[in-house]
Formats: structure tokens, sequence, C-alpha cells
């Protein structure tokens, strides 16, 4: 069994599966926090890690309404600068930008994860005040995402494919109670995935809450989608 | 040979890889090409590429020629000789005459003399801080390349360099987003038929989980063939489990 590293393991400086992969762009660029989200091309998800709790939400936003500057990076393979998100326009991420009202966000940098020809994800970067991230600094992330490209796969392949690994609150990785959720909200309502996960994404919106830990209450099976009203 | 001719050689040579790189284009027939072109451009009779493999060892990629003597020459080259110090040390190594050299690297030198090449011209294949492989030039006259030589060579071998790469970080990167999107599709699967059987017959996520495990072990099925029936109702895994 593999365990999520969650605690200051003195091991962790010396041994590369463990090395925090939001670190590098926090010691090397003027930013205030950092995510990093492996998405392959079928858009599957996997949250790598978040250097804070607004690191964390910017990801986890973007994950559950389908839409934000990581998706447009990791689709077009370039840098997504708003350094100014209050003067910016949203018009691809309309809903994202409503909803990151509340959080301190003056500027969000989007960085692709490349490998090779490939884009494998970004790295989400941002600054609680507004501010450039100059020609240098997109060097710099640009050479940083490249170099965890490869251990940015690796663990999201092992987030994946062992049975048994446990996901913390600060890695979420592939959040897999909402895929869980949706499976029964499935059978509640007798829908398609892309129904049920509709319904779950569409209630956590309206409650305002977020879609994983609607989701939870799903498994714990204290929520029961048939008994909603429409 | 003329600077003039030699210049439009080099400068036919490199429009020729320029196209080779953006069109459709076999790697190990570039690497013929380049070591074909070199061997012409720079005067010499015949030419091999050594590139290293997963475990670090030379091997033989291309040649001038498939000739017993040129090739044999070339994989002797890759265990001692002017060549493998060439990939060691990252620079490139001129040897003006064997003859002189052949206490250093006994065997290879014996060999080459034998099969008569008197001059040995090994060039670096560079990434960044690594190097990959090395071309190597093999003369029937003695006479070290000059430093414009040299630096022909190299300016032909850093182009090949990045056509071995573009090929082997396209083929390589294709594979592996291939086989993190099966996994990630996968798990996602797995994980919403574990949500299927907790609702329908009010398992755990954990029994869910070990039913389904068993069900694609029983039947020779992957997981994610099974998490597809659950999804679908067309499997019962609750039921097959009992009494295996």
């Amino acid at each position: 069994m593999m365990m999520v590293d969650k605690s200051g393991d003195p091991t962790a400086t010396r041994n590369p599966a463990k090395l925090d992969l939001c670190q590098p762009f926090l010691n090397d660029l003027p930013i205030s926090g950092a995510s990093v989200t492996v998405i392959s091309s079928s858009g599957a998800q996997v949250a790598l890690c978040a250097s804070d709790a607004v690191a964390a939400r910017l990801d986890e936003l973007q994950f559950e309404l389908g839409e934000g500057p990581q998706w447009v990076a990791t689709k077009t393979g370039t840098v997504v600068l708003l350094p100014d998100v209050s003067s910016a326009s949203h018009e691809q991420w309309p809903i994202f930008a409503a909803s990151m009202g509340q959080l301190n966000v003056g500027a969000i940098f989007s960085i692709p994860i490349r490998m090779g020809a490939v884009t494998v994800g970004a790295a989400t970067l941002y600054r609680d005040t507004p501010g450039e991230l100059d020609e240098d600094h997109q060097s710099t992330a640009l050479a940083i995402a490249s170099a965890i490209a490869s251990t940015a796969v690796q663990r999201a392949m092992t987030f994946a494919t062992d049975d048994d690994i446990s996901e913390s609150v600060a890695v979420p990785a592939l959040r897999r109670e909402v895929h869980q959720a949706t499976g029964m909200i499935m059978v509640h309502l007798d829908s398609t995935a892309t129904v049920a996960y509709s319904r779950l994404q569409g209630y956590a919106f309206v409650q305002g809450r977020t879609v994983l830990s609607v989701a939870r209450d799903v498994v714990a099976r204290t929520l029961v989608f048939d008994d909603l009203p429409l | 040979m003329t600077a003039n001719s030699r210049e439009a050689q080099l400068s036919a040579a490199f429009v020729k890889l320029a196209d080779t790189l953006v069109t459709d284009f076999d790697v190990v027939d570039l690497l013929h090409w380049l070591v074909e072109e070199c061997t012409r451009i720079l005067d010499t009779e015949a030419g091999g590429l050594l590139l290293v493999d997963a475990v670090g060892v030379l091997q033989l990629i291309a040649s001038t020629s498939e000739e017993a003597q040129l090739v044999e020459v070339l994989q002797l080259a890759a265990g001692e000789g002017p060549c493998l110090d060439c990939f060691r040390t990252g620079t490139a190594v001129t040897v003006g005459d064997m003859q002189v050299n052949a206490g250093k690297w006994p065997k290879f030198s014996a060999e080459a003399i034998r099969r008569g090449f008197l001059s040995v011209h090994a060039t670096p294949l560079r990434l960044r801080g690594q190097i990959i492989g090395t071309m190597n030039l093999f003369s029937t006259h003695t006479g070290e390349l000059n430093p414009a030589d040299i630096a022909v060579a190299q300016a032909l071998a850093d182009v090949a360099t990045i056509g071995i790469l573009q090929e082997r970080t396209i083929k390589s990167s294709s594979i592996i987003t291939a086989q993190l999107q099966h996994a990630l599709d996968s798990r996602i699967l797995i994980e919403q038929a574990k949500g299927v059987l907790a609702a329908t017959s009010g398992m755990t996520m954990n029994d869910a989980f070990i039913a389904i495990r068993a069900y694609a072990r029983n039947h020779n099925l992957t997981l994610a063939k099974v998490a597809d029936g659950v999804i679908a109702r067309t499997l019962d895994v609750t039921t097959a489990t009992i009494g295996k």
C-alpha cells in the first residue's frame, strides 16, 4: 500500500518520490501560491499538490466547473496570464470568474506542463496582489514545469492505479468520492454518468458548497438525490 | 576542397536536415543520411553512428556501409578507442595517425589499421549536459581534422541530435500520455461502478471494490471492463462472487 505524504517527513528532501512539486515555483517566482494538476486528453484530472488553501480552491473550482485558465493552458499548451484578475475579461471562464470572488486573488498564471509535444497538465500560480509575470519569470515557470513533468505523470499514474491509496484533504488527487457519488446518483436517478455528475455539480453550486463535500454526503448516504425536488 | 564548395554542401545539408525534421521522418534514414553526408563533406571514406542504449552501452545505429570491415571496427569502437573517449568526455576526438596512438587502444587500433583506416574522428551527439552517442568518421589517409572541420561535424551532429530527440520524445510522450489517459479513465470507471454497487446493493465502497475485483479475477477481465458492465447494469458482480 502506498501512502500519501501528509507530514513533514524527514526523508522528503532525499526521496524524489516525495518531493513537493509546488515548491520549486514558490522558490523562484514572485507568487503567493501554486497548484499542480495533471489532466489527461479525456479531461480526467489529478490534483497533485497545492501550496495553500487558496491555491487548492482555485484548482478545485476549475475541476468542479470544467473551465478556467488551467484548462486553457492544458488544451493550448501555452501560458495563460491574468496579471490583474479584477480587470480581466474572463470570457473563457465566466462561472469560474464569478466563483472566485471571495478568494483573495490578484493575479493568476497557468503554466502548461509539457512533455515533448504533449501537454499533460498545468501549474496554476496565483498572487494575492495584481502583478505581471515577466518574460524571464515565464521562462523559469515553463522550465520548472518541464522539469517536474515526468514526476507529475508518474505520480498521477500511481494515484490512478493504486487501489488502496489514501487521498488527503491537501492532495485530493482524483477526488474519488466525486466519482463514487456520481455512480450512486446514476442509480438514484437512473441516469447516465454525465447527467448524474451535472446534478451533483449543480447541487453544490446552488448550495455554495464544494462538489467534493457534497459527494462525501452522498457516499455517506446522508444525501440521496431522488429525495430532492428537481 | 575549396571553402566555397564546402559551404554550399553544408548549407544544402542543413536545408535537407531542416526539411527532414518537419516532415514525417524515419530516424534511422536520417542518421544514415547524416553520416554519409558528413563523410563526404569532411573528405573521409567511411563513417558510423553510435547511440547509447537504455543501459548506457553504445550501439551501432547507422554506418556508411554494412560491410564487415566497417561494422566490426565500429563494434569494437564501442568498447575502447577514440569514439568511446569522445562519448565519455563529450568533446571531439581526432586521431590523425592510428599507428602513433596504437598503444592507447591496442585492440581497436590493430583492427582499424588492419582494415586500412589510418585516422579516426569522433564527434559527440550532445544534448545540454548529456551525451547520447557519437558520430565517427574513418579515413584511409593520415591527418587530423582542423578546427573548421570539427565545427562542421559538430554542427551537423547537433542537428541530427535534435532529430533523434524529437522522435524519441514524440514516441515516448505519446505512449506515456496514452497510458496516463487509460489509467485515469479506468480509475474513474471503477469509482463510478463502486458507487453504482453501493447504491443498488447497500455495500460499502470497499466491499463494492472487492466484488468488482473478484469478478474480474474469476472471469479474467480487466477491472475497467467489469466496472463498465456494472455501470451499464449488464454485469451482476454481487452474486457471481458467492461461493468462489
